[in-house]
């Protein structure tokens, strides 16, 4: 059968996008593959389709357990039943039960921390695995913006499963991280499939506003004018409750805000409200967005500038999936660097907090010539963040050579956090050439990926001579209907279908 | 927070100045200490025990600064305080929703909510032929209840949802003070979902503190009401069907359980019973197991409980001796404890 085939069969569709045969090819190949595809161009079908051809099971590794969810959730709604997510969302009993019949589940997503369980290990081992997928691969690597911890040891567990054919997939990663990737995952050869990260349909527009009062006033202006829905990205919860509330009061659009502190509930149904376009405009911080599929999103406007420019293509790639006109709009003020280098001096440990660590008794004590005891009253003690505290568990966790004296060890880590803060510094400051570049804007991120452009396109952006107002919606806002529904029809059109003739 | 106010009002009167205002945010917020639930018992609050569990310190504090400003309470000692005379006219003015009934049902209230929000949902979809759509519960123990009841429903798939329309309009007309609204705009079904809570009380003009307790009154209501009349209700009563968990504990246990909620300490429902102490801290651990909601606060150290959870994880071990020859200070009944209620 043709790939095409098989396409229109499991999954109804009758073309491949971009990238996907060329990486299922390669697999069907038994070659282990790198793939680097834009958002929103269905990675998860280049596992999915080959794992209707392998025998074995496919493992698929994945950081975020929203997303984890939501793909096994959607997997699940297309009719695929044999799929199950093994993370720490599952009860005790519920992982008991899920391992011990795990030989019935074709598509296993696990989250990295699950990998360093050794019973889970040795489950896996018991499996024949065809296909070994990392997803958001740039995870692994220690120079890229989102490293964790755990995904530095993916290596030694493929390799303890016996060096499975490997697919890692990536939206946005240097040449440098897919380099790292390689070698931290310990592939010979590697096919790399790499399609162009340019999104021809999104224009990029960067506007230098006064100050924050001047910004908020501009992205009422913004959303008063352009096509809806959007979204406005924040670095702060505060912010962008603040600009939620100004919508909804003064300006009487639908919006909301959405941020991690929220409930879960509250969470799902403010997502699920906008793909069903119940919002005009939803004011969030970068937890939104991941597992969002939203066709007809016409623009991200950023108030706060992103940490890196991946996060930032991240971010502006849920615009215009179905290929019409949309626009990346970033708002920048002078001194606004500096609030992403606080957040990223705030994700690392300090150089006082790793000195008051060393310097307690209770934590000093090597047991086994190896391990610390790291118990959470020191952790509170010394105010460390979760985030922080997991890069001081992770350093330590690993294996050190017995001769090492706490003094060489306290070293490593400041050294190590010192690289990261400095990785992270060099981050912000490509995102702020990028702000302040007088050329191309376009160019400048495909140079930034090592991509070249390969047709023109216009409009292109700022620097390119793009016209916002050609962004501008044709027609004037419609009047808010303010029709309201009773609580009775409300109920009555929910649980009763008039069209139908019973 | 008109109504939070009267609450707040309300409980200072039957208190007497005989606790401190804590013991008020204490109840509000379900705390399962022996002197909260004997406050609740003593003074006749147990319709608002537990009813604001998500109200913060910080919220409390700021009302009741609220209160003395507005002159409804003056200090009466530290930490004291007793209701003037403006207040109990407000009190008058602002009655207070009278289904509400925290003692008996803050424990399954949520669960009660998810069942209900997750049965329209899928009854709307049913109603409109769609199959592919994201449940809005996630949790697991919901959609199995569902399950199990959709097989159970003596109805067709096409009739299901006009009739859950009739027995809701006809059990929201059993109580002419309730406004339905609170609860029916937070409702999500085929291509229409429901309003978070913040947005539902933007929309019907409440602050979040009074909206929260119309939706927990309306939620009272029905779950007294299908309790009490399921015959009149039988798609509804399904949501009723073994709601109260109190039913999973062993007989013995649930004897300690009440003689717990009376505000027992461990030894004296060891001699009331002549059982030995060992005995009781097992019926604790069943009763920990059984209750979500249930805090152990009250025999291990919050700090403790985290030591041990971590530990336990640290050697990927339920192990008790193992647990415990890491957390020396821990005794077996308190790492059981934490393992039952964080299930290890
Ligand atoms: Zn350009």
């Amino acid at each position: 059968m043709e790939l095409e085939d098989l396409l229109n069969k499991y999954f109804g569709y009758t073309a491949f996008k971009t990238g996907q045969k060329e990486v299922i090819s390669a697999l069907l190949n038994g070659e282990n593959t790198l793939a680097m595809l834009p958002t929103g161009t269905g990675k998860s079908l280049c596992y999915q389709l080959p794992g209707y051809i392998f025998k074995g099971h496919i493992l698929i590794i994945s950081p975020l357990l929203s997303l984890m969810q939501d793909q096994v959730d959607q997997m699940k709604r297309f009719g695929e039943k044999r799929v199950v997510a093994l993370n720490s969302f599952l009860t005790h009993i519920e992982k008991e039960q899920v391992l011990n019949v795990l030989n019935q589940y074709k598509f296993i997503f696990i989250s990295p921390e699950m990998l360093q369980v050794p019973y889970i290990i040795k489950k896996l081992q018991s499996l024949s695995i065809s296909l070994f997928v990392i997803d958001e691969a740039h995870c692994i690597s220690q120079w890229g913006y989102d490293f964790r911890p755990d995904y530095s040891k993916l290596g030694e567990i493929r390799k303890s499963l016996c060096n499975p054919l490997t697919l890692a997939l990536t939206a946005t990663a240097t040449v440098n991280v897919r380099q790292d990737i390689i070698q931290s995952l310990g592939l010979s050869k590697v096919t790399k499939v790499e399609s162009t990260i340019d999104r021809p349909n999104i224009g990029f527009y960067v506007e230098e506003i006064a100050d924050y009062r001047d910004k908020e006033r501009r992205v009422l202006e913004l959303v008063d004018r352009l096509p809806k829905p959007g979204i406005v990205y924040f670095s702060s919860k505060k912010a962008a409750e603040q600009m939620a509330e100004l919508l909804s009061y003064q300006q009487n659009y639908r919006s909301s805000v959405y941020h991690g502190g929220l409930e879960q509930d509250s969470r799902i149904l403010i997502q699920q409200q906008f793909i069903h376009n119940q919002l005009d405009v939803i004011c969030a911080t970068s937890a939104f967005g991941m597992g969002v599929n939203k066709e007809n999103i016409r623009f991200v406007i950023h108030f706060h500038m992103p940490m890196q420019i991946e996060s930032y293509l991240q971010e502006i790639g849920r615009a215009g999936r179905d290929g019409n006109p949309s626009i990346a709009i970033l708002l920048y003020s002078p001194g606004d660097e500096l609030l992403p280098i606080q957040l990223a001096e705030a994700e690392l440990p300090s150089d006082q907090q790793l000195d008051w660590l060393f310097n307690r008794t209770d934590f000093a004590i090597r047991t086994n010539n190896r391990g610390f005891k790291l118990t959470n009253t020191l952790k509170e003690l010394g105010g460390f963040s979760d985030v922080q505290w997991r890069i001081v568990e992770d350093l330590l966790n690993r294996p050190i050579q017995d001769t090492s004296s706490l003094q060489q060890i306290k070293e490593m880590l400041q050294d190590f956090t010192k690289k990261r803060l400095k990785a992270k510094k060099n981050n912000i400051f490509r995102m702020k050439q990028w702000i302040d570049t007088k050329f191309c804007r376009r160019q400048f991120i495909l140079e930034y990926f090592n991509d070249r452009l390969i047709t023109e396109v216009n409009p292109c952006c700022d620097r390119c001579g793009l016209d916002i107002r050609n962004y501008h919606s044709a027609e004037d806002r419609p009047q808010v209907e303010l029709l309201e529904v009773t609580w009775m029809d409300y109920l009555r059109k929910l649980l009763t279908n008039s069209e139908l003739s019973k | 927070m008109v109504q939070l106010e009267s609450i707040i009002l309300y409980c200072l009167m039957q208190l007497n100045n005989e606790r401190t205002i804590y013991s008020i945010y204490h109840l509000l917020k379900g705390k399962k200490s022996s002197q909260t639930i004997q406050d609740a018992h003593l003074f006749n609050l147990k319709k608002y025990f537990g009813i604001y569990d998500f109200l913060s310190r910080e919220n409390f504090d700021q009302i009741i600064q609220m209160l003395q400003d507005q002159k409804l309470i003056q200090s009466c000692g530290l930490q004291q305080f007793r209701s003037t005379s403006e207040g109990e006219l407000f009190l008058i003015k602002n009655p207070i929703p009278i289904d509400l009934n925290g003692w008996e049902f803050h424990q399954v209230t949520a669960r009660f909510w998810a069942r209900l929000s997750l049965l329209i949902q899928v009854a709307s979809n049913l109603e409109y032929k769609e199959t592919n759509y994201i449940p809005i519960q996630k949790d697991k123990d919901i959609h199995l209840w569902l399950k199990t009841v959709l097989k159970e429903m003596n109805v067709s798939k096409k009739d299901m949802g006009g009739k859950l329309y009739d027995e809701l309009i006809a059990c929201f007309a059993e109580n002419s003070e309730l406004d339905p609204s609170v609860l029916v705009y937070r409702l999500t079904g085929f291509n229409q979902i429901g309003l978070t809570s913040l947005q539902a009380a933007q929309k019907l003009k409440m602050d979040i503190f009074d909206y929260h307790l119309h939706f927990i009154n309306i939620l009272h209501f029905m779950i007294r009401k299908l309790g009490q009349e399921p015959e009149l209700f039988p798609l509804l009563a399904h949501l009723h069907r073994a709601l109260m968990q109190q039913n999973d504990l062993t007989q013995s246990s649930q004897k300690t359980w009440q003689l717990l909620t009376l505000g027992h300490s461990l030894e004296t429902i060891a001699q009331i019973r002549q059982l030995k102490l060992s005995t009781i801290e097992d019926h604790l651990v069943e009763i920990t197991l059984n209750f979500k909601d249930f805090s152990i606060n009250e025999y291990v150290e919050p700090i403790l409980q985290k030591e041990i959870l971590h530990v336990s994880k640290l050697i990927a071990s339920k192990q008790l001796k193992l647990i415990k020859d890491q957390v020396k200070q821990a005794s077996y009944f308190q790492i059981r404890l934490v393992l039952a209620k964080y299930g290890g």
